[in-house]
Formats: C-alpha cells, sequence, structure tokens
C-alpha cells in the first residue's frame, strides 16, 4: 500500500514545484541540517564555574563568564577536533603544552586510523587559584562526558567517564585560552 | 573414510584439508581466550610500562591517551610494553585490547619529577617602598610539560643592591606556589628567584624605582635674565633621587598676579627663571609634595 502511494506523492509534490525547487530545498535541509548539528555539539556542553574557593585574586564577574564561555567553546571544538581528525577547530582555542597534546593526539589517530567521540559532556568547573595580577587561572574541572573510540566506523570502545581534570587558562587578545589540560585520579 | 576419499579423489583431499586447517582455526579462536587486562604499576611520565594480560593468542591494542593515539599487534598471554614516548604526557589512558571481543583498563600516568619552572612576577617596573607591589607565581613542570601537582618545596629570593637578601619559602599547590612582597627602600634592580628542589629555578627582573618626590626645598637668585629658581636635588621619602622628567611646578605669586611654570627635573634638580619686577613670593609643588616659599624682591 505504501510503497504504490510514495511514487503518486513524489511525482504530485515534484509537478507542484519543479526539481529544481526540491534540490534547492534538499540542498538547504542539509546545509541547516549540518549547521544545527555543529549548534548542537555546542550547546550540548554544558559548563558551571564555581568561584567559593579561588584566591588569592577574586574573578570578577565579566571574567567568570569569559572563562565559562571559552572553555564551553574549547572544549566543543576539542571534540570535534577528535571526531574529525583535524586540528582547524582547536587553532586559537589551546595554546602551549594544551595545543600540541591535542595536536598530536589529532596526528596519531590519523596514523592509526581512530577517531574519538565525546558527547553530552558536563564540566562542573571550580576555580582553585587566580594569580594577583589577573594572568592565569587553575580550574578543577570534574567533567562527565560519553567518550567513544573508534577504529574506523566501528565503535571499539564506549563508556560512561567522570574525569577530573587540572586546567590552566591564561588571558588571550580576545578569549581565555586553555595552556594546560591535564587529566588526574583525583583533586 | 577420509583416507578412501582423499584416495579417490585428488580435490576432495584438498578440500578436507582446507576443512582440517579451518578447524585447527576455529580450535585457536576457541582457546584464544579474551583475557583480563592489567594497568601498569604507577606509571610515571616518559618511562616504560607494561599491561599484563591473560589468555593467549593475538591481539590487537588500542591505546588512547592525552597527545597520542596508538594501534598495533600483541600477543595474549604476554606483557605489553609501553614505550618511554608513548607514556609523555601525564592524564588518563585507556588501553582496549580486541582478540575479537574487546577488554579494557584504564590507568594514569603521573608526571616526572619537576625539570622546569615557570615563573610569572609583575610588575617589571615598581615604585619603591609600596606594599604589596611584587608578586611571583611559580608553576612547576617536568621535562614534558605535565604540571607536576605533587606538593614541592619553592624557594622565592628577592635580592636588590644594598639591601639583605630577603627569603621566602612555600610549597605548591596543584603545581603552584605564589608569593606577594612589598619593594625595596632603593631604588635599582630586583632579582627574584623562584628554587624548586634546588637545581630548578627561574630568576626574574624587577626595576624598582624611586616614587614620587617627598620634600621640595627651592632657592632663588635675582639675575639679568630674571629670578633664577631652582630646587634642591627632588628626592622620595626613601631618598632615592626622582627620575628625570618629573615635573615641578613653580608659582611666583605678585601681588594679586599669579603666573606659573612647569619645568621637569634633570640631574635631580628642576630650574625654571621667572621675570618679574615687583616682589615676588615663589613655591614650588610636585604631586602632593609642596616645597617651600622664597620671597624676593623685584626691580632692585
Amino acid at each position: 500500500m505504501l510503497q504504490t502511494e510514495r511514487p503518486e506523492l513524489l511525482s504530485l509534490v515534484s509537478s507542484c514545484i519543479g526539481r529544481r525547487t526540491l534540490g534547492i530545498a534538499a540542498l538547504a535541509f542539509l546545509v541547516f541540517s549540518g549547521l544545527s548539528a555543529v549548534f548542537a555539539a555546542d550547546s550540548a556542553t554544558q559548563v558551571t564555574l564555581s568561584v567559593a574557593k579561588v584566591g588569592p585574586r577574586e574573578v570578577e564577574a565579566l571574567t567568570q563568564r569569559s572563562v565559562v564561555r571559552d572553555y564551553k567553546f574549547a572544549w566543543a571544538n576539542l571534540g570535534l577536533a577528535l571526531q574529525s581528525n583535524s586540528i582547524g577547530p582547536i587553532n586559537g582555542l589551546f595554546v602551549g603544552p594544551a595545543s600540541a597534546w591535542l595536536s598530536d593526539a589529532v596526528q596519531s589517530q590519523q596514523q592509526s586510523g581512530l577517531s574519538s567521540r565525546y558527547s553530552h559532556q558536563i564540566h562542573k568547573l571550580d576555580a582553585v587559584f587566580y594569580a594577583p595580577e589577573g594572568d592565569v587561572i587553575e580550574l578543577h574541572d570534574t567533567a562527565e562526558y560519553d567518550f567513544e573510540i573508534l577504529d574506523g566506523s566501528k565503535i571499539i570502545h564506549t563508556e560512561h567517564a567522570t574525569v577530573r581534570y587540572v586546567v590552566l587558562m591564561t588571558p588571550g587578545a580576545d578569549r581565555w585560552v586553555i595552556r594546560q589540560l591535564q587529566s588526574v585520579p583525583q583533586f | 573414510m577420509s583416507w578412501s576419499i582423499n584416495i579417490v579423489c585428488r580435490d576432495r583431499r584438498l578440500i578436507r584439508r582446507g576443512g582440517i586447517l579451518l578447524a585447527f582455526a576455529l580450535a585457536a579462536l576457541a582457546f584464544a581466550e579474551d583475557g583480563n587486562l592489567h594497568a601498569p604499576q604507577g606509571p610515571v611520565a616518559g618511562k616504560p610500562a607494561e599491561i599484563g594480560t591473560e589468555g593467549s593468542g593475538s591481539a590487537t591494542l588500542y591505546l588512547v591517551g592525552p597527545s597520542s593515539a596508538v594501534k598495533r599487534d600483541v600477543e595474549l598471554g604476554k606483557s605489553i610494553s609501553l614505550s618511554a614516548k608513548e607514556l609523555q604526557s601525564a592524564g588518563r589512558y585507556i588501553a582496549v585490547v580486541c582478540s575479537p571481543n574487546c577488554n579494557t583498563v584504564s590507568f594514569f600516568v603521573a608526571p616526572a619529577k619537576a625539570a622546569s619552572v615557570t615563573f610569572l612576577v609583575h610588575p617589571s617596573r615598581a615604585a619603591v617602598a609600596q606594599n604589596d607591589a611584587v608578586s611571583g607565581v611559580a608553576l612547576a613542570f617536568d621535562e614534558f610539560h605535565n604540571l607536576v601537582l605533587t606538593p614541592i618545596a619553592v624557594q622565592f629570593q628577592l635580592t636588590a643592591k644594598g639591601s639583605v637578601p630577603m627569603s621566602r619559602n612555600a610549597e605548591t599547590r596543584d603545581g603552584i606556589a605564589w608569593f606577594r612582597t612589598g619593594s625595596g627602600r632603593s631604588a635599582g634592580p630586583l632579582q627574584v628567584t623562584a628554587s624548586v628542589s634546588g637545581d630548578v629555578s627561574a630568576r626574574r627582573i624587577v626595576q624598582q624605582v624611586a616614587s614620587d618626590p617627598c620634600r621640595l626645598r627651592i632657592k632663588g637668585e635675582k639675575t639679568a635674565k630674571g629670578i633664577v629658581v631652582e630646587t634642591e636635588p627632588v628626592r622620595d621619602c626613601s631618598g632615592n633621587p626622582v627620575p628625570d622628567g618629573t615635573v615641578v611646578t613653580f608659582t611666583a605669586k605678585s601681588g594679586n598676579e599669579t603666573s606659573s611654570v612647569d619645568a621637569p627635573v634633570k640631574q635631580d634638580v628642576a630650574r625654571a627663571i621667572i621675570l618679574a619686577k615687583s616682589p615676588v613670593v615663589i613655591s614650588a609643588a610636585s604631586g602632593v609634595a609642596m616645597g617651600n616659599e622664597v620671597h624676593i624682591g623685584g626691580g632692585n
């Protein structure tokens, strides 16, 4: 029943709006669905920051907002980089050792034919040190996420992990950048 | 029965041999157990380690760490050697061994011993005798740029010319130690050193400069060109000569008329010429410091 109805429906639609219009609509759908996937990856990353334990300098409200925004963006792009095996997404968000490590990770994934996927990320940040002159902030991140390792398209490992990170961020020209992202067994 | 088949039909014999091989392979697979994995004990960055395996047969190892992803063939039942290079980054590693079912073990690699200190000192120039004017933050890293998180003793030493070196001991917390102190009383370079474990250190220089002028003393002399007024050497409250260019304002008051002139300090002294015919009272000021007044008769 359905098999007979579909061609009729298609022919009816195509006769109404034409093939070219359909093509444009399909292209627009693909573009918007792709964009929504990118924004979904970004918005799916949840980041909260507590400054209750920080010292010796207090973290200004504007700085708190910037740190949360930039950390969230950095993790969303870290996920993209390791999933697509491209260092493009992490450019400018990670510097120093963190940038070198991520680049090495992407490169070795490429060489091994592996990729990895982070999803459903929740990051609970605790600021533990903010330098007197405001030029470095240390955070403790209790991160919770789903993590998958893929060999080609085959998933070889999947887990829901809670991983703790010690993070160093420094102010860049227009954003806070991650200088150190080191996972630890405990704080 | 198989003997008879082998004799009768050569092709069938090949098939039979293939079947036997297949049976062996299946048996080997059956015996190749997906054994447990044993994480390395206390692995340290830059040092080789081993993952213990159980079972037998060949398998594929996947090792994913903070800066690496490795895939290679391994033998079950033998320890899997992880090279020093594969474990340079401190953090969480996931080892997956598949044969064909996958077993997983995760472990943490700890940073190695401190090999370098990143030392942030502010400001680069500080006025003398200011409270909490100088601060420093020291971060300890190992040779692979891992932040060393175990507490380490850090010694901060501040040395200025002509004063007794000052030392402060601190311990890193989450890889960081810091200090804050007032600036010294003498202008000149202040050398700030952070030392970790005695042999790893970093040095920075803070230029201590004179603070604002503290007192002004002026004197005046009537000449053919006018009244020449000049300060005595201008110093801050600690006795340091203020830098050249510090502005001193001379004000001349004659009756109801007041005029002023700005003069920069040059080689410790600020100097100005005031044109006046009637008696004037001249005073000087710089910042919040006020000088004495001099009375000089005009005309004659």
